[in-house]
C-alpha cells in the first residue's frame, strides 16, 4: 500500500513544504493544511510481512527500498509516496515535528557552517561540493521517566578561626537523608540503527511546542525511517543519559556543605510513558579530497553536527599563533616585572 | 645650521656627562677594618659607581672593628647619615651594607628608591645569603653577593620573587606549548558540534520535589594549626636573631633593612 498525494486542483503530485507547513503542490501552488487531512490510512492494519514490493501508483515503477524506509520518493518519476504499511499498527508514530527549515535554508545554513570552521581546511570552507542533501524523519522515542531517588550522605561544615597565635578549624559532620521524586519529560532517544547515536545526541534540544500528532502526509516528499529497536530495548539508554542530570539535581537539594559524601544512593526508575516520534534531520553528503564527509542537521533548529576534515596547516598554525603568543605575554609581564630577566 | 648648533651642544654636555662620571666620583667602600686588599676594594668601587650609574643608587659597603658601643644599627643610620650629608643627592636613594667585625653583627639598608626595592622580606634575603661567606671571612664574596643580589632586586618588582619558576624561559615555553595544545586540541574536538542539552533541558520541574529530608547533627572535630609567622615587617632572620626591619635615622631618613649576626 502506498500513500500518494494529487493536488486536487491540477492532479500534480504534492509534498510537504517546510516554509509554510503545509502539504504544497508545485505546480499551481495550491496548499492543504495538514491538521484538517483525513488519516484514513493510517487505520489499516498490515500484517508486517505482507507487503515486500511496492508499486508507484503514478508510473506503476517499482519502489525499490531499504526494509526500514517509510517514506521516500519514486526513482522513476520522483513522486512523493509513504509506504502506509510502515507506518501503521504498532509501527504508527504518535508524534512528528515537521520540518521548519526547507532544503535551500539547509543548504544554506550548511554553508555558513563551514565557513565558520576555524580549522578546517580552506577548500572545505568554500562548501561547494555537497554531493547530496537529504531529508530525513528520524524514528525517535520520546520517553517520560519517574526517578524515585533515596539519598544517605555525610556532609561536613567547616569553619576556621584564630585564637592567638594558632588557627583553628572546625569540622562538624551531618547525616543527610533525601527522598526525592526527579521526573523528566519527553527524553528523546534514537531508535534508528543506521544513525550514529552520539550524532543524534549532539542535534539536540529539540523545540517540543511544535510538536504534531502524525499524519502520513508531513512526510510527503521526504525520506522517512521505521524504528528498529522499541521503547523497552532503549530505556538501558535513556537512563545512562540521565545519570548526570539526576545526580545533578540530587546535589541540588543538598546546599550550604564545604563536602558531602554519598554513603547510598537508591534510584529507582519507572518509565511513565514512550512516544514513537519522528524528528526532522537534513543528512548533508559532502565531497571533498575523495571522501565523504556526513553531517547531520536539526531539521528544526538547523544545528549542525558531524565531523568535519582537519587542516593539519590550520592546526599548526593555530597551535604555533597561541604558544607564541602566550609565550611573547608572559616574557613581556617578566620583563615588566624584573626589569629584563631573561 | 641648527642641526650643527643641536649638534655641538649634544656633544658638549656628553663631555661634560662623562667628565661627571669619571672625575667627580665619590667613595663607596669604606673598608676601616681593613678586610679587603686593595685590589677587592677597586674592584667594588668599580662595581658600585657601574651600579649607580644604572640605577642612581650608591650602592655603599663599610666595615669597622667596633661601632663605638652605638649598635650596628645606630652606627649604619649615622654613617649613612654622613654620607648623605656629604654627596647631597638630588634624590636620596642608597643601600648600605655594614660589617662589625668586632662583635660579628652584619646590617643592611635600603633608602629611598632602594627601601622600595630592597624591602625588609628581601634584605633578610639578601643577609642569608650572604652570611655564610662572613662566617667563613670570605669578605670579598660576601660583598659581591651584596652587590649581585642588591642589583637584581633593584631591578626587579616590589613584591615579585625573581627567582620564581614563572620567570624561568623554559617553564614559559612548557605553558606556551602546553596551553596551545590544550585549546587546539578543544577547538579540533568541538569542530564536530558541542553537545548544548544541560542537566535541566528535560527536567520535570512540575514534578520534581524533595519528598522528605533530613539534615541531622552528628559530631564535631576541631584541630589546631600554628599560625604562620607573618613577614611583612622584618620577620624570621638566621643567626636566632630577629632581621629587625626597617627603621628611621636621627636625621628624619626612612629605611627598610636586615640585620643579624654571623
Amino acid at each position: 500500500m502506498v500513500i500518494h498525494y494529487k493536488c486536487p486542483n491540477c492532479g500534480s503530485d504534492m509534498a510537504f513544504d517546510a516554509e509554510s507547513g503545509k502539504l504544497s503542490c508545485r505546480s499551481c501552488g495550491r496548499e492543504d493544511n495538514i491538521e484538517e487531512f483525513s488519516d484514513e490510512f493510517i487505520e489499516t492494519v498490515f500484517e508486517e510481512d505482507e507487503a515486500k514490493e511496492y508499486e508507484c501508483n503514478n508510473c506503476g515503477a517499482v519502489i525499490v527500498t531499504d526494509a526500514d524506509t517509510t517514506a521516500t520518493t519514486c526513482s522513476f518519476c520522483g513522486a512523493a509516496v509513504v509506504l502506509a504499511d510502515r507506518v501503521s499498527g504498532i509501527l504508527a508514530p504518535s508524534l512528528v515535528i515537521p520540518f521548519t527549515i526547507s532544503k535551500q535554508e539547509a543548504e544554506e545554513a550548511f554553508r555558513k557552517w563551514c565557513r565558520k570552521g576555524l580549522l578546517t581546511p580552506r577548500g572545505f570552507m568554500s562548501a561547494d561540493r555537497i554531493k547530496k542533501i537529504t531529508g530525513l524523519y528520524v524514528p525517535f522515542w520520546l520517553y517520560d521517566l519517574k526517578n524515585e531517588a533515596e539519598v544517605q550522605a555525610i556532609g561536613t561544615k567547616v569553619r576556621r578561626y584564630t585564637r592567638g597565635d594558632y588557627i583553628y578549624t572546625v569540622t562538624k559532620y551531618y547525616d543527610i537523608y533525601r527522598d526525592l521524586r526527579i521526573d523528566f519529560s519527553r527524553v528523546p532517544a534514537d531508535a534508528s540503527e543506521k544513525m550514529d547515536d552520539e550524532l543524534m545526541d549532539k542535534l539536540e534540544p529539540y523545540h517540543y511546542n511544535e510538536l504534531k500528532d502524525f499524519k502520513t502526509p508531513y512526510l510527503a516528499g521526504y525520506i522517512a525511517e521505521k524504528y528498529n529497536y522499541d521503547a523497552q530495548e532503549l530505556l538501558p539508554r535513556v537512563k545512562e543519559k540521565l545519570s548526570k542530570p539526576i545526580d545533578d539535581f540530587i546535589r541540588s537539594t543538598i546546599r550550604g556543605y564545604h563536602s558531602v559524601q554519598y554513603k547510598e544512593k537508591h534510584i529507582r526508575t519507572t518509565k511513565t510513558r514512550s512516544l514513537y516520534t519522528l524528528l526532522p534531520v537534513w543528512m548533508v553528503y559532502y565531497d571533498y579530497n575523495q571522501s565523504e564527509y556526513i553531517f547531520a542537521m536539526n531539521g528544526q533548529t538547523g544545528k549542525v553536527v558531524g565531523k568535519p576534515p582537519l587542516s593539519k596547516g590550520k592546526i599548526a598554525a593555530w597551535f604555533g599563533g597561541i604558544a607564541a603568543g602566550s609565550f611573547m605575554i608572559m616574557k613581556i609581564i617578566s620583563f615588566i616585572l624584573t626589569g629584563g630577566v631573561f | 645650521m641648527t642641526l650643527f648648533k643641536r649638534t655641538v651642544a649634544f656633544f658638549i654636555l656628553f663631555f661634560f656627562m662623562a667628565i661627571n662620571i669619571t672625575f667627580a666620583d665619590v667613595q663607596r667602600v669604606y673598608d676601616e677594618a681593613g678586610l679587603l686588599t686593595e685590589e677587592e676594594v677597586a674592584n667594588l668601587e668599580q662595581q658600585a659607581a657601574a651600579y649607580f650609574e644604572k640605577w642612581d643608587t650608591d650602592f655603599i659597603i663599610v666595615t669597622t672593628e667596633s661601632t663605638e658601643g652605638k649598635g650596628i644599627r645606630q652606627y649604619l643610620q649615622d654613617f649613612s647619615d654622613k654620607l648623605w650629608k656629604e654627596f647631597n643627592r638630588e634624590e636620596d636613594n642608597m643601600a648600605i651594607i655594614t660589617v662589625d667585625i668586632g662583635d660579628r653583627w652584619v646590617d643592611l639598608a635600603g633608602f629611598g628608591r632602594a627601601e622600595k626595592r630592597i624591602d625588609n622580606k628581601r634584605a633578610d634575603h639578601i643577609r642569608q645569603e650572604l652570611t655564610p661567606y662572613l662566617s667563613d671571612e670570605n669578605y670579598y664574596e660576601a660583598f659581591q653577593v651584596f652587590m649581585e643580589m642588591a642589583d637584581e632586586y633593584m631591578r626587579t618588582f616590589p613584591g615579585v620573587n625573581p627567582n620564581s619558576i614563572f620567570f624561568n624561559t623554559l617553564f614559559q615555553l612548557a605553558v606556551s606549548l602546553g596551553l596551545a595544545g590544550i585549546i587546539v586540541f578543544f577547538m579540533a574536538y568541538h569542530s564536530g558540534g558541542k553537545v548544548t542539552v544541560t542537566s535541566t533541558t528535560y527536567l520535570d520541574r512540575n514534578q520534581s520535589r524533595v519528598i522528605r529530608k533530613r539534615d541531622r547533627y552528628l559530631r564535631k572535630s576541631v584541630t589546631r594549626m600554628k599560625k604562620p609567622s607573618s613577614n611583612s615587617r622584618g620577620g624570621g632572620g638566621g643567626g636566632g636573631f630577629r632581621g629587625g626591619g626597617g627603621g628611621v635615622t636621627r636625621a628624619g631618613r626612612s629605611h627598610s633593612g636586615s640585620r643579624g649576626r654571623f
